[in-house]
């Protein structure tokens, strides 16, 4: 992977717990522009909460996202712990005898600290559209008030035609539709009342797109994209096969001219010659317009083949992350091991020897003593352990 | 082999409202007795409609046009609704696709494990009763008149009562043996868990399950199991008792680890004793009206054989064994017979026209003579005997029917051609098709009837051919299994409680954790892969012969799926049980099938087994299907079929797959192409075999990865697997 690509999206410590119950609990995790990233794991391990939360749509409980630099999403639950964790700290100190008022006085001001921070989270996760807005407007300015100074007569009015109608969009746009999801079940993410061409355009009017000449265009070109014909744009879902409406799921979400597409198990409920067809038409369109994947799957075969890096994950926590070959070259967490050694292959003689590795957490880690953390174990490579078992695995790669 | 099953030509449509759409298209496969079938294709090729077919649960519009499903002597598509209840579920069950709607949400799961058993409970009960009792008496008659010797028919008779008296006796003893061998081997797992998670001083509810521990251990307190050790054990369970109590608060459990590893020794020692034979031991305590001898379990069994041998089994062995001789060469005369018979009557089908009073006349005397070729004492039933009369009738029916209907069908071809053509004549295109006429091809009727003579008076001959070498000592051993099974069939009763530990143990079996607590949950309590655990027990409650597994799988993530497979795979080869396993993955058949069968468009395009299909596949669909999905490995761009399925209301007059296959010939989409012979098990339905058509290499993808295979399998093994 090369070093200097820009981040595109960055999730920092993310915690999604729902009523006491850690569906996501720290992950971290970069996704840079250009690349594919797969997200692995069995049902119910959190990769879809995952995909939801970056989308926004839960309230993230604890850590940042981060999409183009803006803070999207933030939650504030590590900063109440902290304030709580220091109260307590505090009177255990008083009662072992320190100074009340200088002890008083440092936990207000730790306090007010994270208040501060507790605010500016909220903030930001009501507000990030207004804030890029306000950038974008920002960078409008400086490229145009220059430009129309430079220009004159009728060049100068052209632009600023196009500066007013620049700045109206940057006003309206928002910076979530940038960030687009295709969902799993074909059938039930498609509203079986609206027409195809609705469906696609839902979100170009939503935007503010009123010519109807503009909408259809658009509308055509997207299925043509998708190797639909524009006869289909004036059906109903029910009158298309799976492959078919899972096509339309990605027209809708390529339409908006996303920066990053979260595609959440877009082929499991596909047949297999209609995958092959949907995963080479999620390639071409990659190739063709440059678009940043996160792929959330199970199915391990179609990950690789689709993926420059995959992270596993399991119970809530990120357990290893590196770039596909590497994962299924030198696979490192005892998770991933089994992991791996589940994948059926197309090959009877191989079938018949493989023998599935079981994975038990409580026979494989010790962390009574030791709490386990994200560790770089090799350029690119992380890994969910602790110190010793950090140790373990370095010498394992050698 | 014994086949278990077969498919026969199998044409099955729906009626639609836009027209008929043809599901199946001459499908014809058989299953062996504990091997794994899979049936590969796309959705809608047609192979949920073939299984269904097997269960008799199609839905209401379709319309059986054809062919034969035989097992147990039966011809499925034939029998009456209430037939089919004694077999679905019972003799073939099936596991749905999603387990999410194969579940009663509002029924309790132990509900819907246990209401099959109960039901069936009293159903099998009688079953068993009358087969028993039928074949007792079928046996003793054929003894009676076999038999040479100075024996009287009383004496006979007398022996024969002697069967079923002492199995109560033997099953009660097995059934204390079994509880209290079952009850150390749960102690023994628990026992061993507790120890780990000790170690690990990750305690939950330790009281509690070592109390669990505590009555598992004093269960299996049993003469057979632990017997000398017994006192040692009982110390042992009341110290482990205080122990835990006393370290409750402190919760140093070394102590308690080393009482835990000393019950392990006794009860893993006592788990390795061998098993004394109980249904000897029965007909001794039965008979014999003495207390058994006091030795050691290996002696023990070879006295107890001894009495039973002496004093009825051989004896009863050796009549048994006439009997069946007799039978054999009754019904062997019979065959002789009916093969002239047939072979001059079938001339009488073969006609330019067939005549229905000189067929039916024909047809009488032939079903006479062969239903009198069947063997009174034969277990296994001859399923084309059985199932001759009746096929050779609704072959009989559709050629006489096929008159009247063949002028409707024309009536109507022609009033719908008129109509198109009006509307085509005024410059209209209409948006409907003529669904072309389809009559009854009296010709085909006539080569089947003939096909079936043939196949019955090879098969005699056969039969005939063999008869030397038949060995009725084997049959005799499985006349007393059989007569043994119904009796234990006979005493067992299945009520509530029964029904309960049955349910229990499967779910256990199946790889549910904490079973009596799952048993009382309702459905959405459970994850995806242990729902599908759940409906894979519900369907082996009723012991069923053939499992049909439909993409049981496809809604499961690697991990479960590979432990939902491996269970499938263990269960197999424990119960001895065959397998129709229905998917669209190819990684998933290799695991499972030892043979595969490749369906398109409602016909198998390719048929063999799974090295065969894997790596010497040889129809351009195979091809298509092995190249279209990424292994770990794959880097270049994916072989996608273009296009979909043809649509089936007009099913396209060549090769279906021709409109999408890359390798198609000319004739491809003139003639649909015949079963090719490769190998003896392995045949494909592609032009391309044609000796006269040009050599095709299968692509590169498959070709480079077989090799990739290969290298990785060592390339000694792979010659070892084909073999």
């Amino acid at each position: 992977m090369e070093e200097n690509k820009e981040v595109l999206l960055k999730v920092d410590h993310l915690c999604q717990y729902f009523s006491g119950f850690k569906a996501v609990d720290d992950v971290s995790f970069e996704i840079k522009k250009g690349e594919v990233f797969g997200l692995v794991g069995e049902s119910g391990c959190g990769k879809t909460t995952t995909g939801r939360s970056i989308i926004k749509l839960y309230n993230i409980t604890s850590g940042d996202i981060f999409f183009k630099g803006v803070r999207i999403s933030a939650g504030v639950m590590s900063y109440r712990q902290d304030i709580l964790k220091k109260k307590q700290d505090y009177k255990e100190k008083v009662a072992a005898g320190g100074n009340k008022e200088e002890l008083k006085r440092e936990l207000n001001a730790f306090i007010a600290e994270k208040k501060k921070l507790i605010k500016a989270a909220k903030n930001d996760q009501k507000n990030c559209d207004k804030e890029y807005a306000k950038k974008r407007i920002r960078e409008l300015n400086e490229t145009y008030t220059s430009l129309i100074e430079k220009a004159v007569g009728e060049e100068k009015e052209r632009l600023q035609k196009e500066y007013k109608k620049e700045l109206y969009k940057a006003k309206h746009t928002r910076l979530v539709t940038q960030i687009q999801m295709i969902f799993q079940d074909p059938i039930a993410s498609l509203d079986p009342r609206l027409t195809v061409r609705e469906i696609i355009s839902e979100g170009l009017i939503i935007q503010g797109e009123k010519d109807k000449e503009v909408i259809n265009k658009k509308v055509y070109e997207m299925l043509e994209l998708v190797g639909l014909v524009p006869e289909h744009a004036s059906r109903y879902p029910h009158e298309f096969s799976g492959g078919q409406r899972q096509r339309i799921g990605i027209a809708r979400a390529i339409i908006m001219n996303p920066d990053l597409i979260i595609a959440d198990e877009p082929v499991s409920a596909l047949d297999v010659s209609v995958q092959a067809q949907v995963i080479n038409l999620l390639n071409d369109l990659r190739e063709k317009f440059g678009l940043t994947i996160m792929f959330i799957a199970h199915d391990l075969s179609v990950v690789k083949y689709f993926s420059d890096r995959i992270g596993v994950m399991y119970f809530g926590k990120l357990v290893e992350l590196a770039p596909s070959d590497e994962l299924f070259l030198n696979p490192l967490h005892p998770y991933t091991k089994s992991l791996l050694s589940a994948i059926p292959l197309p090959d009877p003689v191989y079938e018949k020897k493989r023998v599935r590795i079981t994975y038990n957490p409580l026979a494989e880690h010790d962390y009574s003593v030791d709490q386990p953390s994200l560790r770089e174990i090799k350029p690119g490579h992380f890994i969910h352990c602790n110190e010793a078992e950090f140790k373990k695995y370095q010498s394992e790669l050698k | 082999m014994e086949k278990k099953l077969e498919v026969k030509d199998l044409v099955i449509s729906f009626r639609t409202s836009n027209g008929k759409v043809q599901a199946v298209r001459n499908v014809s496969f058989d299953l062996l007795k504990g091997e794994t079938l899979a049936i590969v294709g796309e959705s809608g090729s047609g192979k949920s409609v073939t299984s269904k077919a097997i269960l008799g649960i199609l839905a209401g519009n379709s319309i059986i046009e054809g062919g034969e499903i035989i097992y147990d002597g039966k011809d499925l598509l034939k029998i009456s609704e209430d037939e089919f209840h004694k077999i679905r579920g019972d003799k073939i069950a099936m596991v749905f696709q999603d387990p999410m709607s194969s579940l009663n949400p509002i029924v309790k799961i132990g509900r819907q494990l246990t209401e099959a058993m109960i039901l069936k409970g009293k159903v099998r009960q009688r079953e068993s009763r009358t087969n028993f009792n039928s074949y007792l008496k079928k046996l003793n008659q054929y003894m009676i008149t076999a038999h040479s010797g100075n024996k009287t028919a009383a004496a006979i008779t007398a022996q024969c009562k002697n069967f079923d008296k002492f199995e109560y006796k033997h099953l009660e003893l097995e059934k204390a043996y079994n509880i209290a061998y079952e009850a150390a081997n749960e102690a023994i797992a628990e026992l061993e868990s507790l120890v780990f998670e000790l170690d690990k001083k990750v305690d939950k509810d330790i009281s509690f399950r070592t109390e669990q521990v505590c009555s598992m251990a004093k269960k299996s307190c049993h003469t057979y199991v632990v017997k000398e050790k017994e006192q040692a054990l009982l110390e042992l369970v009341k110290d482990l008792r205080a122990k835990v109590k006393a370290e409750k608060k402190r919760k140093e459990y070394r102590d308690v680890i080393q009482i835990m590893n000393a019950m392990l020794d006794i009860l893993k020692e006592a788990v390795a004793l061998p098993q004394p034979n109980f249904f000897s031991m029965g007909y001794y305590l039965t008979y014999a009206k003495e207390p058994l001898p006091e030795l050691p379990v290996e002696e023990l069994n070879a006295f107890l054989r001894k009495y039973l041998d002496d004093n009825f089994m051989l004896e009863f062995i050796s009549d048994a064994k006439t009997a069946l001789l007799y039978t054999a060469e009754q019904s062997y005369a019979e065959q002789k017979k009916a093969i002239d018979l047939l072979k001059t009557n079938k001339e009488v089908f073969g006609r330019e026209r067939l005549d229905k009073s000189e067929c039916m006349a024909a047809y009488h005397s032939c079903v006479k003579q062969v239903m009198a070729t069947v063997d009174p004492l034969a277990i296994v039933k001859d399923n084309l005997t059985y199932t001759f009369g009746v096929s050779l009738r609704s072959e009989l029916n559709r050629y006489f029917a096929g008159f009247s209907k063949n002028k409707k069908e024309e009536a109507r071809y022609k009033k719908q051609k008129a109509k198109w053509d009006r509307s085509f004549a005024k410059g209209k295109e209409p948006d409907w098709q003529v669904v072309p006429a389809s009559y009854t091809d009296f010709e085909q009727i006539k080569t089947t009837i003939a096909a079936q003579f043939d196949r019955l008076i090879e098969h005699y001959e056969e039969r005939i051919r063999l008869r030397t070498e038949r060995d009725y000592d084997a049959e005799t051993v499985a006349v007393i299994d059989y007569l043994k099974e119904n009796a234990s069939g006979v005493v067992e009763k299945v009520t509530k409680r029964v029904a309960k530990n049955k349910a229990i143990k499967l779910m256990e079996e199946v790889g549910i954790p904490e079973p009596r607590k799952r048993y009382n949950q309702y459905p959405f309590e459970f994850s995806g892969g242990m729902r599908q655990r759940i409906v894979i027990a519900i369907a082996l409650a009723a012991n069923p012969d053939i499992l049909i597994c439909d993409e049981p799988t496809t809604a499961l993530d690697v991990t479960i799926q590979a432990q939902i497979l491996e269970l499938i795979n263990k269960l197999k080869k424990e119960r001895n049980i065959s397998v129709i396993f229905i998917t669209h993955d190819l990684g998933v058949v290799a695991n499972m099938a030892d043979r595969v069968a490749v369906m398109y468009a409602g016909k198998i395009v390719e048929y063999g087994t799974a090295q065969e299909i894997f790596y010497e596949s040889a129809h351009p669909y195979t091809w298509a299907l092995l190249s279209s999905m990424p292994d770990l490995d794959t880097n270049e761009k994916l072989d996608a079929i273009p296009g979909t399925p043809p649509n089936m209301i007009y099913p396209p007059v060549g090769d279906a797959f021709a409109a999408r296959n890359k390798y198609a010939l000319k004739i491809d989409f003139e003639k649909q192409p015949p079963m090719f012979r490769i190998t003896d098990t392995h045949y494909a339905a592609t032009w391309l075999l044609h000796p006269s058509a040009p050599k095709v290499e299968p692509p590169k993808s498959i070709t480079s990865r077989i090799e990739r295979m290969k290298a990785k399998n060592g390339r000694n093994e792979v010659e070892d697997g084909r073999e």
